[in-house]
């Protein structure tokens, strides 16, 4: 075998042609890319069952680099794109991968709203701790302190703790990894995969061209080695103390986990109840593509 | 209000300043001292947002500024800030723009007034950043002043006119200055930086009198209203549009007395158009490559003039109406679509066509052509084919009433 005919085992997962990507050296994106495709290839999940679904951002351009059925929607649309998804055919797998901004800023309604009703959606939210894309601006996420493009001397504005909020929204799974957690971070989205509800997985990933190097915070590398020594795994930690600051602690776990029938039970059981025996379950959306 | 802290120096002089179409609107902001503004970023606009914030951040502007958490809240915040007689800034660009749209359709019909650039970008999918004009254009019929800026100069000086009509008590509409993403928010030109005091001089402070919410005036701002007065409400805002022809023209010339710049006609600019035998027409940056392409064709023996719209609403109709009359045939290049139109022509075309059909005198054909979508560079020798079109028309051969340049096969 010559090394030219090794091909990494993610590879099938991608759309190389599509390649290069736009990520910059030292971007948390692309690891968290191969944590999701290694958590595909140990779960054995039906590939023809998967859609997903991204925002815009720097994060949302993941949809245009699997090859899976994806949809790179508008900006903080991706929740409701997949609600819609979900309910027009409930044996997808819905994953929605999108940036932080994306999601809790001009997005942040369709986050709360899905969670509180339970939608069975698995999403994967890339916390780059800005909105990169548009140049580093403060988003909901950013710390305290913290120099962005729109904050020369530091945000004033207190942050999101996401976890918390997704928590206290009624999500069914919660658990927070970084890029440095690439193994935990699989396994992870491999729980979420097996769990019928709101799921969220939260992934600390550094934008070294926006936000460590305003920040003074080193590279990428050096924003590993900070994710190793200041990173605590508090599986069970309650949520209202994962909130996060510069340059402190970082607790990381497995936060929720819990049951609680999702949307598309509670609406089934009431058509029951209502309707009793002259209730008719909606026929499956069948694709008639091979 | 607000207080400047600007040296003695700096509010008495005038001053040259190498700068970005965006950082003149930041500039236009900082000497308009504006009281409110929110964010959010998106491409072009979001340099705009940023050169504000640094001069917030470094104590040269004395206002209030957030980054809102997406363009229907920041529209909304300075919407109601205005209300509580704020002078207010805010802008988007593409869908930026549009995902604000419940806001910019209350913010007119509410008579708010408040100045937006809007960076033009295209509108989505697939995503292009560059420049179309069909963002902007979606506000034409609401109410809101809409102009477009073909240079960092302009981008300053028409902030501050847009200012002055939006906030005079006979207009209270909102004004969206559309500036070309890229070709105009981001390419640095020599601007004059006119001096405080002349500015001061210029805009008065924005007066809401009797239509100030606040305690001490208690009023309801939107309450509901039916077929009882709805007609009369929007008739109202008819007038006020109808107005603001005449409140710009005050503005323009009351800009020239102070500041010593004249804009000659405020409607558009005329370019070449003196000894001319055909007329193209644009808006926005397509002057660089048409001006170029004029003087390349002059000096040919070809007399081709151009004609820049700058104001799209109010549009000047009868007065434009009889500038073109003198020509033998117009060319409207479009950096805009509308699909379905009358004969599948861009917006501008349209509104042209129709500004000559009612016009009493000659009525020169108008050919449509659709060229820059999604910033697509539009070239010298793609103005020249225009003008070959064009000739062709005035000739009395027949042509196409649309067509797409620089299009690839
Ligand atoms: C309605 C709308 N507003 C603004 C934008 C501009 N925009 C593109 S990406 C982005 C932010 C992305 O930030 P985030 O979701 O955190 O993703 P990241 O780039 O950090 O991965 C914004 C504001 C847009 N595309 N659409
Ligand atoms: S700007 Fe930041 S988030 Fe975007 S690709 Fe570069 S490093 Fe990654």
């Amino acid at each position: 075998m010559t090394i030219l005919d090794v091909t990494n085992p993610v590879e099938p997962f991608l759309r190389t042609d599509r390649m290069p990507h736009i990520w910059c050296p030292g971007c948390g994106i692309g690891t968290t890319v191969n944590c999701f495709a290694r958590a595909l290839i140990e779960s054995k999940i039906d590939l023809q069952s998967l859609a997903l679904v991204s925002g815009i951002g720097c994060t949302g351009r993941v949809a245009g680099y699997v090859k899976l059925d994806s949809f790179h929607t508008t900006h903080g649309r991706a929740i409701p794109f997949a609600t819609g998804l979900k309910l027009a055919n409930p044996k997808l797998n819905v994953i929605v991968y999108s940036g932080d901004g994306d999601l809790s800023a001009i997005g942040g309604n369709h986050l709360i709203h899905a969670a509180r009703r339970n939608i069975d959606l698995k999403v994967i939210c890339v916390n780059n701790l800005i909105y990169a894309m548009t140049g580093g601006q403060t988003a909901p996420t950013t710390p305290g302190h913290a120099i962005t493009s729109t904050s020369p001397y530091g945000t004033c504005e207190p942050a999101f703790n996401l976890p918390h909020l997704v928590e206290a929204a009624g999500a069914v799974y919660v658990a927070r990894w970084t890029t440095f957690h690439v193994k935990q971070l699989a396994r992870s989205i491999g729980e979420a995969f097996q769990k019928k509800g709101f799921s969220f997985i939260e992934v600390i990933s550094p934008c070294p061209t926006l936000y460590q190097r305003r920040n003074k915070l080193g590279d990428g590398l050096d924003t590993m080695k900070y994710y190793k020594e200041k990173s605590k795994v508090k599986h069970g930690a309650p949520t209202s103390e994962v909130g996060l600051t510069m340059t402190g602690e970082i607790i990381v776990g497995k936060f929720v986990d819990r049951d609680r029938p999702d949307y598309q039970s509670l609406l089934h059981a009431q058509m029951v109840e209502s309707l009793g025996e002259s209730y008719v379950e909606p026929s499956e959306t069948v694709c008639s593509c091979s | 209000m607000a207080t400047a802290t600007y040296v003695e120096e700096q509010r008495s002089t005038d001053k040259t300043a190498l700068i970005t179409g965006s950082e003149a609107i930041a500039v236009a902001c900082k000497l308009a001292d504006v009281d409110v503004i929110t964010a959010y970023p998106i491409r072009p606009y979001d340099t705009v947002m940023q050169y504000i914030c640094k001069l917030v951040a470094n104590g040269e502007m004395d206002c209030e500024y957030i980054v809102a958490e997406g363009e229907h809240s920041q529209f909304e915040i300075v919407k109601h800030a205005s209300a509580c007689g704020a002078r207010v800034f805010c802008g988007s660009s593409g869908v930026g723009w549009m995902y604000a749209m419940e806001a910019l359709t209350v913010t007119p019909a509410l008579r708010i007034p408040m100045v937006a650039m809007v960076g033009n970008r295209a509108l989505d999918d697939p995503g292009a950043f560059g420049v179309e004009h069909n963002d902007a254009l979606t506000v034409r019929d609401l109410g809101w002043q809409l102009v477009w800026v073909d240079s960092a100069q302009e981008a300053l000086d028409t902030a501050l006119i847009a200012y002055r009509v939006s906030e005079d008590r006979r207009i209270f509409l909102p004004c969206a200055i559309s500036c070309d993403g890229a070709f105009l928010t981001h390419s640095q030109a020599l601007v004059k930086v006119p001096s405080q005091e002349k500015v001061n001089e210029f805009l008065p402070r924005y007066n809401r009198a009797d239509l100030l919410l606040h305690p001490d005036n208690p009023i309801t701002v939107a309450p509901q209203g039916n077929e009882d007065w709805v007609m009369e409400i929007r008739r109202q805002n008819y007038a006020a549009m109808e107005r603001s022809s005449l409140v710009l023209k005050e503005a323009y010339a009351d800009f020239e007395r102070i500041f010593g710049r004249s804009y000659g006609n405020p409607f558009f600019e005329e370019y070449e158009t003196e000894d001319a035998d055909i007329v193209l027409m644009g808006m926005g940056t397509l002057s660089t490559p048409v001006k170029v392409a004029i003087r390349q064709m002059r000096k040919a023996g070809k007399r081709v003039g151009f004609v820049r719209m700058r104001w799209f609403r109010p549009f000047a109709a009868a007065e434009l109406a009889k500038s073109l009359g003198r020509f033998k045939a117009v060319g409207v290049i479009d950096r805009d679509y509308s699909f379905g139109s009358p004969y599948m022509s861009g917006v501008l075309t349209t509104e042209v066509r129709s500004a000559l059909y009612s016009a009493p005198g000659s009525k020169p054909p108008v050919l449509g052509f659709i060229a820059g979508l999604g910033g697509r560079e539009v070239t010298v020798p793609d103005v020249e084919k225009v003008a070959n079109s064009v000739y062709e028309a005035a000739d009395g051969k027949s042509q196409p009433l649309t067509q797409w340049i620089g299009l690839r096969e």
